[in-house]
């Protein structure tokens, strides 16, 4: 019974938190999506689910939605390819001095403000006098402006993302190779594996936890990226090839004050996000330990 | 048993969230004072060192008038601003008395019942003095819910780079025809960028501000009498011919019309010799660590057709919330910001022209911005750009014409394009409520 009160006592705020910050604002955004909403209206016009209808007609919904999966999937499975193999390549440096100096310099950009190293990658790579197009140059090739195209913009912007996110996943990953027991690969080295058999076979699975955590904290935070959208194409590029979910429903609520659409915009992208969350979480399913 | 719990809590919650949401405000009255007694009225701007400087010293005038009175500036950063607003007007008690808009962001508060609206002798005053793009976009139904600060005119003039005009020994083009021969001889191209730009007009401010001044001055008109957008006139495709042939030409690039900068930056940057701008712009140079009359200077658009017309958009203004607490104070104190000797002085202070036909000559004001006057001159010819959400509207032309800029020149449809626009900018983009 005491123990029961502890927990509780442990748990309430939590759970209290979570409610106004993150279940209360939910099923906020879940009534507004039914209104034709302006918060400066006393009276706000009830339209059921004609937001949703029109979110269904909506080109610039579909293509947004098209982005935001290919841009959360390619970016999120070259995240977790390119920061698996980081991580085990550093966890072969001999000494913890080479260790400490790789995953602190992944790991810079992640401290800069997204918004900052946006601003410089605009301004300093893709600009028609920036680093691309002086390279091409050197080649003898002629400059472009790269605003004008479409899918490219999407793949700098992924890019980018990776730069500037890969030293979180690397660290998280490194934790998860050094907590491995080292008489396990041991053993397979003495059966004759090889280095990549190893890394396969034996720490991938029982990396498992940590893969899980990883990639579902990824796959949610890049399905929500918004700051480099707003910076590189903040009206989703040409041909909204850059659009995304979370910039459409910005511009949907900020610069056109349709609060009652973007919230139902809001509600699709949480199902999608929900959805792919629960897809992923049964897939990577865990049930074993080192016991 | 707990599902069951679990399910009306849930429902609870979401009909709580739909009442506090969707539901009425309560007034309030209740003034707010300060602790000397004096009645506080609270100011809000966005962050912009001059005009934050301006607007406190209008409000140390009016207190030093007006003694039982104190004024707050509070300033926020542009990016939350309109935020910050929104949720100031949704709560029962605003926390502004006063709040400085920019006209483009001004319907999404004026279709609301939010705002109080303006006092019937003050605009009466506004209606006889200000010009009509001054007035635009604050109009409701017949009632004015914001007064203009200034003139907004983004046509009129250009940043000139004196540099690069000496060193070429070219002077600054006065004919439409000179301008294209000059920007011609001068501008320099790699693969699809321009490395050196003759006349820039190509970003999303100038391209269709000059646009419809090019339409106008040949006598044309986009404004029908049923008040939807037409384009596709034979001033309007003439006009877009001239301006895509700036872009064939190699005159000009898309640069600053894709990625969201203005083109006067080419220019102080040395990458430019013209950008058509707002006066606003002539201060930016500063920036660069460059000297007004030295390194760059401010001239007029050549203009293009028999007549001079513009169309222009309505500046930044002021409103009062329906809700703050010091409704009739806050417009005393705006009826004096506006008065015309108060005005002027922010004008130069901002860089800003006149909304008052009856500043148009003011001394103090010619004195003190001699760089600006030639555009006093043209003022009354504006017409305002219409009832119409600019941002959407310049977002469809915008990329109407990077889409046309794409096609080869000989599969164009130059008209076919302006009437698809066109009725995607009457359809998408007309303001919710009438004027009248």
């Amino acid at each position: 019974m005491k123990n029961n009160r502890f927990v509780a006592a442990v748990l309430i705020p939590g759970f209290l938190f979570i409610f106004v910050f993150i279940v209360f604002p939910v099923l906020y955004g879940l009534g507004i999506s039914l209104f034709q909403y302006n918060p400066a209206n006393s009276e706000n016009v009830f339209l059921g689910l004609a937001n949703y209808k029109r979110m269904l007609n909506d080109d610039v919904f579909w293509i947004a939605l098209k982005n935001t999966i290919f841009f959360g999937t390619v970016a999120l499975i070259l995240n977790l390819v390119i920061t698996l193999f980081l991580a085990e390549i550093i966890s072969h440096l001999p000494s913890k001095r080479w260790k400490t100096f790789f995953r602190t310099v992944l790991f810079i950009p992640c401290i800069a403000p997204v918004v900052g190293t946006s601003m410089v990658w605009k301004h300093g790579f893709i600009a028609t006098d920036g680093i691309i197009n002086q390279v091409l140059k050197f080649f003898g090739l002629p400059a472009q402006n790269w605003y004008l195209l479409t899918w490219p913009m999407l793949v700098i912007i992924a890019v980018f993302t990776l730069w500037a996110d890969l030293g979180y996943n690397v660290v998280l990953f490194s934790a998860g190779v050094e907590n491995i027991p080292k008489e396990f690969e041991e053993a397979a080295a003495l059966d004759g594996a090889s280095a990549f058999q190893r890394f396969l076979h034996i720490k991938l699975p029982l990396m498992g936890r940590t893969f899980v955590f990883v990639a579902i904290m990824t796959m949610a935070d890049y399905f929500q990226m918004f700051t480099q959208f707003k910076i590189f194409a903040a009206d989703g590029g040409r041909n909204n090839a850059a659009m995304v979910l979370t910039n459409y429903i910005y511009n949907k609520s900020f610069r056109d004050f349709d609060m009652g659409y973007a919230s139902a915009l809001s509600m699709g992208l949480f199902v999608v996000v929900f959805t792919i969350a629960m897809i992923q979480n049964r897939l990577m399913r865990i049930d074993w330990g080192y016991e | 048993m707990k599902k069951k719990i679990l399910s009306v809590l849930l429902c609870t919650a979401m009909i709580a969230s739909l009442a506090v949401g969707c539901g009425g405000k309560e007034e309030t009255t209740e003034e707010s004072n300060s602790s000397d007694g004096k009645t506080k009225l609270t100011f809000w701007c966005h962050e912009n060192e001059p005009w934050i400087k301006s607007y406190e010293a209008m409000a140390a005038k009016y207190e030093e008038a007006n003694p039982e009175y104190e004024i707050e500036v509070v300033s926020y950063p542009f990016n939350v601003y309109t935020e910050k607003i929104q949720t100031a007007l949704t709560a029962s008690t605003a926390g502004p008395d006063i709040i400085a808009v920019w006209g483009g962001m001004a319907p999404a508060y004026i279709e609301s019942d939010a705002l109080a609206p303006v006092p019937e002798d003050l605009a009466e005053d506004i209606k006889a003095d200000y010009m009509e793009p001054a007035i635009g976009v604050y109009q409701k139904e017949g009632q004015l819910y914001g007064v203009a600060m200034e003139y907004n005119l983004e046509y009129g003039g250009m940043i000139v780079n004196k540099t690069l005009f000496d060193e070429a020994g070219i002077e600054y083009p006065t004919t439409w025809e000179d301008l294209r021969k000059v920007s011609q001889e001068v501008s320099e191209t790699d693969g699809n960028v321009s490395v050196m730009e003759g006349f820039e007009m190509m970003d999303s401010d100038s391209l269709i501000c000059n646009y419809l001044a090019m339409i106008l001055q040949q006598g044309g008109q986009y404004l029908t009498e049923d008040g939807s957008v037409n384009f596709a006139t034979p001033e309007g495709v003439k006009a877009l011919e001239e301006v895509l042939s700036m872009v064939d030409n190699g005159e000009t690039d898309l640069e600053n019309l894709t990625n969201g900068e203005y083109c006067f930056n080419d220019v102080y940057q040395g990458k430019g010799y013209m950008a058509s701008v707002g006066s606003w712009g002539i201060g930016e140079g500063e920036a660069y660590d460059l000297t007004f009359g030295e390194d760059y200077e401010y001239v007029p658009v050549p203009q293009y057709g028999d007549q001079m017309a513009f169309a222009a958009e309505t500046g930044w203004g002021i409103m009062v919330p329906k809700n703050g607490a010091n409704v009739d104070a806050a417009w005393d104190f705006i009826k004096f910001f506006v008065d015309a000797d108060n005005l002027v002085e922010h004008n130069i202070a901002c860089n800003q022209l006149p909304p008052r036909k009856s500043m148009l000559t003011n001394e103090k004001y010619i004195e003190a911005m001699p760089n600006v006057t030639f555009l006093l001159d043209i003022l009354p010819d504006g017409q305002w750009m219409g009832p119409y959400n600019t941002s959407a509207m310049r977002e469809i032309f915008n990329n109407m014409f990077i889409d046309l800029c794409q096609q080869g020149k000989d599969s164009r449809d130059v008209e076919g394009a302006l009437t698809t626009a066109s009725e995607k900018i009457t359809s998408e983009c007309k303001m919710s409520y009438s004027m009248e």
